[in-house]
């Protein structure tokens, strides 16, 4: 029956809904995990990337960027990350839009854009994609996490439909209400940015399929992270994407670390 | 002679402006109000080619209130006198630019400050402690030299004020008569009886 | 049969319905609920806030929002729907100040609206809109409160009270039955409460009350005030109950005595019904 409202463009069913947009929330719950938390002096971002392959070859993103490398975490402007799940290259394309915008903001009022701004931004445009035709909505779900003198620090969450809400600690992808709930658990509102590491990482690990995490050592996943804080010497946000070996480091302090089974690579 | 001043002192932004309209050498009226409340916490003086500045002000006021309903927050004064000095700038390169002069005074509810932007018809924009467009300025500039405290209470910004304005209608062949205050601060804008 | 008549995006079918249309009012109905009802100076909007999530900021769940200081709107159906509609509305409020310096009127910019929704139900390749809206107000230099509402088709119309979203139809009828002319601010707003409550089981936390007493003049009502107006009205529900069964007591207890004296008086077939 709903076969009928669901293979063309997104129009209405006669149910009133938009199967298309519900279709493409539905790809984004295979995706790899993203989790975002608020805590007093900052906002956490943490990953899962899907490592598809052993011959992979990740040296490229090795060593990570400032605008972020990887395929989950990117600066989008000076004062907001993203972490974004669904179809990657819709991603992308999400992720140009969002800089491009951010700059026009930058140019126009000589400010860093207001995150929720930024986030509206790109909810007006993944809206137009669910109403005008010959479009398929964007399969990508989004954590905007980011700082203004508005509000301080925010963190949002966008979907397919071009909805959007603020958040202090949420979570999207696979596995996102196992995540939502442990969350739910463990959220202080005065948490501080040295504990929502450790609790992103620990909530992290929980949800992932593997046992145990690593930057990219252990093949099947592994986590991308970035923090945003305010530099203590000039005020402004500072947003900081880790590179792997650093992932490692802080996991290795979290006592999340991969132990030493991969013998083959110690080997060699 | 349109003129018009503006002096920052602490925790406030006098903004003030002739309000005389005139063609050429008649004067057509002598209370028109030169200065525009853009937001509840931001001022505009404007001067320059009659017409051009009442659309030019009324257009900017239209885009700020916008900015304002969209996001339930109004843009910071900084915020606010780039996006005006771009409006000035792009229109300058446009086949019939706007020639404007204006005084841009805020209090950034965010930092807790007071700004105070200098802009011209060429899209020029400076921060400034004190600022005047017109021939008014030759008089008032080398006064508030002497005479501009940040620190000062809002009773010695607007002596200040009056200095300039005593300055200007002593020296000036022709003065404006009378002029519009207003002051900005954390309380919002109040208007001032000299 | 309508098979190839609903997916193309919106045209009409055989027997004359605009199928896309009448699918984006499912839309609407599935949308909380929101109510206007205008008093004799006052006009008071009342939505259906959903529960807002234990780690989600309430901040950025909006629902009646400020189109310009006179004008206020309220909206069923999708929320991205209602944000890009409502941005629309927003620019068209300022840009009708700039060109005959005048703000907007109610009804003009609820016709502007109705128009956009219009233009997405006949223009190619686009689907319409799935929002209602109940837009109040008061016009500039006038006194009377307005209340319009718009529909997903382009259809605008002026009301007393009405409702949108879940179950409105239940709604309706209630205001139908309980709303009358010249109601004071209070009286406004208690109606407004208590035909939310016939939808919203969960009481005062879940109802957002905006109240508009003239131009420019818009209140949002703190929790604890709803809080005090649900329980006034559950009081008086009370009360009415009360009244209903010592009614029904004092029916009975007469109904008895008078039994009981036709047993005395040997009367056997007494009327009981």
């Amino acid at each position: 029956m709903a076969r009928r409202y669901d293979s063309r463009t997104t129009i209405f069913s006669p149910e009133g809904k938009l199967y298309q947009v519900e279709y493409a929330m539905e790809a984004i719950s295979h995706a790899g995990t993203v989790l975002g938390l608020l805590a007093k002096d900052g906002v956490v971002l943490a990953a899962e990337k899907k490592v598809t392959g052993k011959l992979l070859d990740l040296s490229a993103t090795k060593e990570g960027g400032y605008g972020g490398s990887g395929e989950k975490i990117f600066l989008l402007s000076s004062n907001v990350i993203g972490g974004l799940a669904g179809l990657t290259a819709d991603a992308n394309s999400l992720v140009n839009f969002a800089r491009t915008a951010a700059q026009r903001h930058l140019l126009a009022y000589d400010e860093d854009i207001p995150v929720e701004l930024l986030a509206q931004r790109l909810c007006d445009m993944k809206q137009g994609y669910t109403q005008f035709g010959g479009l398929r909505p964007f399969g990508v779900s989004l954590l905007y996490a980011g700082y203004d003198p508005h509000y301080q620090f925010q963190l949002y969450r966008s979907d397919p439909s071009g909805n959007y809400s603020g958040w202090k600690a949420t979570c999207i992808g696979a596995n996102n209400g196992t995540a939502q709930s442990l969350l739910k658990q463990e959220y202080k509102d005065d948490i501080e940015v040295k504990d929502a590491i450790g609790l992103a990482l620990r909530t992290m690990s929980k949800t992932m399929d593997s046992t145990t995490l690593g930057s990219e050592k252990c093949r099947r996943s592994a986590v991308e992270f970035a923090v945003l804080t305010l530099d203590p010497v000039t005020g402004k946000p500072k947003a900081k994407i880790y590179r792997p070996a650093e992932i490692d480091l802080l996991l290795e302090k979290e006592g999340l670390a991969k132990k030493d089974e991969d013998t083959e690579m110690k080997a060699a | 002679m349109e003129t018009s001043f503006a002096i920052t002192g602490k925790g406030y932004v006098i903004v003030a402006a002739d309000t005389t309209a005139s063609r050429s050498i008649i004067k057509m009226k002598t209370d028109e109000d030169k200065v525009k409340t853009l937001s509840p916490h931001l001022l505009m003086a404007y001067s320059g080619e009659p017409g051009d500045t009442v659309h030019f002000a009324e257009y900017v006021e239209r885009n700020i209130r916008l900015y304002q309903i969209r996001n339930l927050y109004p843009l910071r004064p900084s915020a606010a006198a780039a996006w005006i000095r771009r409006a000035l700038a792009t229109s300058l390169r446009s086949r019939s630019p706007y020639s404007v002069n204006l005084l841009v005074g805020g209090y950034d509810t965010a930092s807790h400050d007071p700004h105070l932007y200098w802009i011209d018809f060429l899209g020029t924009m400076t921060e400034v402690p004190f600022a005047a467009h017109g021939y008014g300025a030759y008089f008032a500039l080398s006064l508030l030299d002497r005479y501009h405290d940040p620190e000062a209470s809002l009773e010695d910004g607007l002596i200040a004020l009056k200095r300039c304005i005593r300055q200007v209608e002593e020296r000036l062949v022709v003065t404006p008569g009378k002029y519009k205050v207003k002051v900005v601060s954390k309380d919002g804008i109040q208007e001032i009886d000299l | 049969m309508s098979r190839s008549y609903d997916r193309a995006l919106t045209v009409f079918s055989p027997d004359g319905h605009l199928f896309q249309v009448e699918y984006a009012g499912e839309a609407v109905r599935k949308g909380t609920c929101a109510v206007g009802v205008r008093g004799k100076d006052v006009v008071v909007l009342g939505v259906e806030k959903k529960s807002v999530l234990q780690l989600q900021d309430p901040r950025t769940v909006r629902k009646v929002v400020m189109l310009d200081d006179h004008v206020c709107l309220a909206f069923a159906g999708l929320t991205a729907d209602g944000r890009v509609l409502i941005d629309k509305a927003r620019i068209e409020c300022q840009s009708h100040r700039l060109t005959v310096e005048d703000p907007v009127t109610v009804e003009y910019i609820t016709k502007h609206i109705a128009g956009i929704k219009q233009r997405y139900t006949q223009s190619g390749g686009v689907r319409p809109f799935g929002i209602s809206t109940l837009i109040v107000g008061f016009d500039p230099h006038d006194t009377r409160p307005r209340l319009y509402q718009t529909e997903p088709s382009g259809i605008y119309s002026a009301w007393k009270a009405n409702a949108i979203g879940r179950s409105s139809k239940t709604v309706r009828e209630f205001l139908e039955k309980n709303h009358k002319d010249d109601l004071t601010r209070d009286e406004t707003i208690k109606l407004t409460v208590k035909s939310l409550l016939e939808v919203v089981q969960t009481g005062a936390k879940n109802i957002e009350i905006s109240v508009m007493e003239g131009y420019g003049k818009v209140t949002n009502l703190a929790l604890a005030e709803i809080e005090a107006i649900v329980a006034e009205i559950e009081r008086e529900k009370e009360a009415e109950a009360e009244r209903k069964r010592s009614r029904l007591a004092a029916t009975a207890a007469g109904q008895a005595a008078m039994s009981s004296r036709a047993e005395e008086t040997g009367a056997s077939d007494a009327p009981v019904q």
